[in-house]
């Protein structure tokens, strides 16, 4: 009920406001103050350069509501309404997984893959491939020093390859302030706890930019049957904003190459996008 | 010097006073102050945890007549979980974050003191997962204490609210919060930590309560050294017999190191027996979220517990899901109660866990007594073997048997329970258990995309539903009710009777030597029932849905109940963080409990109220 009012509602505006099609005053963006290489407070991270480049095609002010993305992101940013009850904190998240079932997702934008990153000169040179490193000599997994995260797929893999033993557990998200995951990671590869990580992609890119693309090697993991490393990332919106989701399709279409160009310079391993079947509205 | 000997006696006295003063006078005081029962001293009523009162001025012949007496605002929209402490006719309230502390004078209903500490909301907000509760306080040696969020315990003075001590409990850079009410021990604050999701390592730590000075703490699992469990002594419940759990018992039911981020963290309620020296408790769910990328027990998650006050050994732990795949995080309340069990009297521990088991053990030992499911609507499990004390998993309802390629249909309970962290009370009266229960049964669908922490992964998404069975035979009823208040009897492990509720019971209850029990509703309806019968005899609509304590005390004569209204928490995430938009997607962020609980919004709306109740004239 809630819902189909308020898709009768932006259907009132779309109607009224041809030109910029939402009666919006600003481009209003849900992000994470401290998520790099995805967005910083300071606006940096490839997530606000393309909302940047979308505020400026839409020709309206970016504006950020910041929250930690985590358990209650969502809850806390996209549906949080503003205090007066007219409207929420913020409009659109930049990245989700495509499909992602808190919120209406957009036709994906970028399809990157969890990939394995050895730091170079630690006696792991010659691993190519994540084959190799599941057949190790018992000797050398002695030395085996590689990160390893709640849930994600790498856990799984180190799992399913019995390196368990070996895995440095680390948490998948920090309650902290001033250090997020990727910033970890990359500290510990530095200082050698670490030799090893399986990473999904944009934090390998942050991983590689931060401690130098010649230091590391990448190493892509590949899907098959019950495990699944690659992903596509969409915008969301709340669920019935379709009029927004059309808006952040059409600006994704007509900026396709630009948003690219933003997403590579951030050494973030790119693959093709896979076909596209749209996410049911709830 | 012409008496040496009366000097000397004089002297050990003085000297016995100074070694163990606090033994002495705090715990003789709070269990003095627990026994007067016009006092309610700690959260549970009385050290064992029973929540049961002597009084009697309101009983089942006069309920009827009962009526507000005065309320009071606490100031604060977000769920109100605890209940209002009573000492020396002073009432002592607590919030949600920003955890602020009212001491009210009951002559005037006026605020003697308030105290709100500094925390910083930007750190601490973001890392509490279901809703910013807080189980209240706790009263000992002339302090109050307070359990932060930001993990900070503190020592208030109890007349002029003025800051004595504080300390450090938890890093919530590393996830870690609190939510539980401390409690007062011998000359120690016990407390524990929340943050499960995070892969917060559980621990029970017991802070000296003149200092803050930590005296002892106890992890849930890792390397004896950390858990306190004492290889040669410590016991469980295996093989028929209370047995030697062995060295490093923890680390050998994980790989490599996950236990590092194990979980088993400890939100829940804390008793204490003064006799035995021993404080109990329950462990919370292993942190990792996925059971298939954590082989093993992974002990001691989802146990129940028995720490030596003075120095935190363990006596015996028992573990009740051993590698947990549903989240039956062991956290709840553990009521100690004699009585007897097949005709022998036995000092037994009770525990009514989110598994849906109700369990009895002895005390002293661990030995496992009683074990069975107090809502029949449970189905995970076939039974619990009285052998071996492990749980019997049904396949059809075990996620890690369908593995991650199917759904797991109607698992009952739901993730948060048959019951939650509301807790029971016991009326020696009627030697009754009374349950504040949730009815609901969940969906787990894999294949579903998350992402946590700018990390896609392959997840699953929980949705919940009424259980649509009788509590009390598991019979198929069509019915739509998510709660049941039920009373059991623990010394055979059976439902006596059962009412069912509209919505999940997220109160704890109060039972009376006036024959009655308090407890109240989602709705916000503060309600009496028949200790012996469960006919409901009584109720009233708060201003908000209570997921607090009722609590019952006297003063000047009267008898008074009182409870915190202001609905949120876990049930009521949506409503309390606004995300229920009525979409079926608006289902799954507090963690899958909202969509059930939607038309609540029918009902009540959120804002913290102290409501106390009296008989009217002069009794």
């Amino acid at each position: 009920m809630i819902k189909s009012l308020f898709t009768i509602a932006s259907l009132c505006f779309s109607l009224l406001f041809t030109p910029s099609v939402l009666a919006d005053k600003a481009f209003k963006v849900c992000a994470d103050p401290l998520h790099p290489p995805y967005s910083l407070k300071d606006g940096s991270g490839f997530e606000n350069d393309i909302a940047a480049l979308f505020a400026k095609r839409l020709n309206l002010p970016l504006e950020f509501t910041w929250f930690p993305q985590r358990i209650g992101f969502i809850r806390n940013t996209l549906r949080a309404p503003l205090v007066n009850n007219k409207g929420y904190k913020c409009d659109v998240v930049m990245g989700v997984p495509t499909g992602y079932d808190l919120a209406l997702t957009t036709k994906p934008y970028y399809h990157s893959s969890y990939v394995l990153v050895i730091a170079k000169g630690r006696d792991w040179d010659d691993i190519s491939s994540p084959e190799q490193l599941a057949n190790v000599s018992e000797k050398r997994l002695d030395n085996l020093k590689i990160a390893m995260f709640d849930r994600g797929p790498g856990t799984t893999w180190l799992h399913r390859n019995g390196l368990t033993d070996q895995g440095i557990p680390y948490q998948t998200m920090t309650g902290d302030n001033e250090n997020n995951t990727a910033m970890m990671i990359s500290k510990d590869l530095r200082a050698g706890k670490i030799d090893m990580v399986i990473l999904w992609g944009p934090m390998a890119g942050y991983v590689l930019e931060d401690g130098g693309a010649n230091n590391y090697n990448v190493i892509p993991l590949k899907s098959n049957a019950g495990m699944k490393f690659d992903f596509s990332i969409s915008m969301a919106v709340r669920y019935g904003d379709r009029t927004r989701q059309e808006q952040l399709e059409k600006l994704i279409d007509e900026n396709a190459e630009k948003i690219q160009s933003i997403i590579q310079s951030y050494n973030i391993p790119l693959l093709p996008i896979p076909e596209y079947t749209p996410q049911d509205d709830d | 010097m012409k008496m040496p000997v009366k000097s000397w006696l004089i002297a050990t006295t003085v000297a016995t006073c100074l070694a163990a003063p606090a033994i002495s006078t705090a715990n003789s005081n709070l269990d003095r102050l627990s026994k007067d029962a016009k006092n309610w001293s700690m959260w549970g009523g009385n050290y064992h945890g029973t929540r049961y009162s002597k009084l009697n001025q309101i009983n089942t012949n006069n309920v009827s007549e009962l009526q507000p007496a005065w309320t009071f605002s606490t100031g604060v929209l977000r769920g109100h979980e605890g209940g209002p402490i009573v000492v020396n006719d002073t009432v002592y309230i607590h919030t949600p974050f920003p955890n602020t502390v009212y001491a009210i004078d009951q002559a005037t209903q006026s605020v003697i003191w308030e105290y709100t500490p500094k925390q910083d909301a930007d750190v601490t907000i973001p890392v509490m997962c279901c809703d910013t509760v807080n189980r209240g306080l706790a009263y000992g040696d002339g302090k109050i204490f307070l359990q932060q969020s930001d993990t900070v315990l503190t020592a208030l003075d109890a007349k002029t609210g003025k800051r004595i001590w504080s300390v450090q409990n938890g890093d919530p850079k590393l996830g870690m919060t609190n939510t539980n009410s401390p409690v007062v021990v011998n000359d120690k604050v016990l407390t524990g930590i929340s943050g499960g999701e995070f892969g917060v390592r559980g621990f029970l730590a017991a802070y000296d309560i003149n200092t803050g000075q930590l005296a002892w703490k106890g992890y849930s699992m890792g390397p004896d050294s950390d858990t306190l469990i004492n290889a040669n002594s410590t016991t469980t419940w295996a093989n028929g017999k209370v047995t030697k759990v062995g060295a490093n018992s923890s680390t050998k039911t994980w790989e490599g190191d996950q236990w590092k981020i194990g979980g088993g963290t400890t939100w829940g309620w804390y008793s204490f027996d003064p006799k035995l020296n021993l404080v109990y408790y329950g462990s919370g769910n292993p942190s990792t979220w996925n059971p298939v990328q954590r082989p093993g027990d992974n002990k001691w998650s989802m146990s129940l517990w028995a720490r030596d006050a003075d120095t935190g050994e363990v006596k015996w732990v028992y573990q009740m899901t051993p590698h947990d795949e549903w989240d039956f995080d062991g956290i709840n309340e553990v009521p100690l109660v004699d009585q007897k069990i097949n005709g022998k009297m036995r000092k037994t521990i009770v525990h009514f866990d989110r598994n849906g088991i109700g369990y009895t053990l002895d005390r002293v030992t661990g030995e496992l007594l009683v074990a069975e499911t107090f809502d029949k609507a449970v189905n995970w499990v076939s039974e619990v073997d009285m052998h071996t004390g492990r749980p019997t998993v049904v396949d059809e309802f075990s996620t890690e048997y369908h593995g991650e390629d199917e759904n797991t249909e109607g698992v009952c309970p739901a993730a948060l329970g048959s019951k939650n962290q509301q807790p029971v009370s016991y009326s020696p009266q009627t030697g009754y258990f009374y349950i504040s229960g949730n009815h609901v049964c969940m969906d787990y669908e894999p294949f579903e995309v998350s992402y946590t922490a700018g990390q896609p992964y392959v997840g699953a998404t929980l949705s919940m539903y009424p259980a649509g069975v009788d509590a009390t035979t598991g019979r198929k009823n069509g019915s739509t009710n998510l709660g049941v208040f039920t009373a059991w009897d623990a010394t055979t492990g059976e439902i006596v009777w059962s009412n069912d509720e509209p919505f999940s019971v997220w109160s704890g209850s109060v039972a009376t030597a006036g024959g009655l029990v308090f407890y109240g509703t989602l709705e916000g309806y503060l309600k009496a029932v028949d200790a012996k019968t469960g006919r409901e005899l009584y109720k009233f609509k708060t201003p908000s849905g209570i997921i607090g304590n009722v609590n019952t005390w006297s003063y000047k004569g009267k008898q008074y109940v009182g409870v915190l209204s202001g609905v949120g928490g876990w049930a009521g995430i949506g409503m309390a963080a606004g995300i229920d938009d009525g979409t079926d997607a608006s289902n799954t962020e507090g963690l899958g409990a909202v969509g059930a609980y939607r038309s609540l919004s029918a009902y009540t709306k959120l804002g913290g109220v102290f409501t106390v109740f009296a008989l009217p004239g002069h009794h």
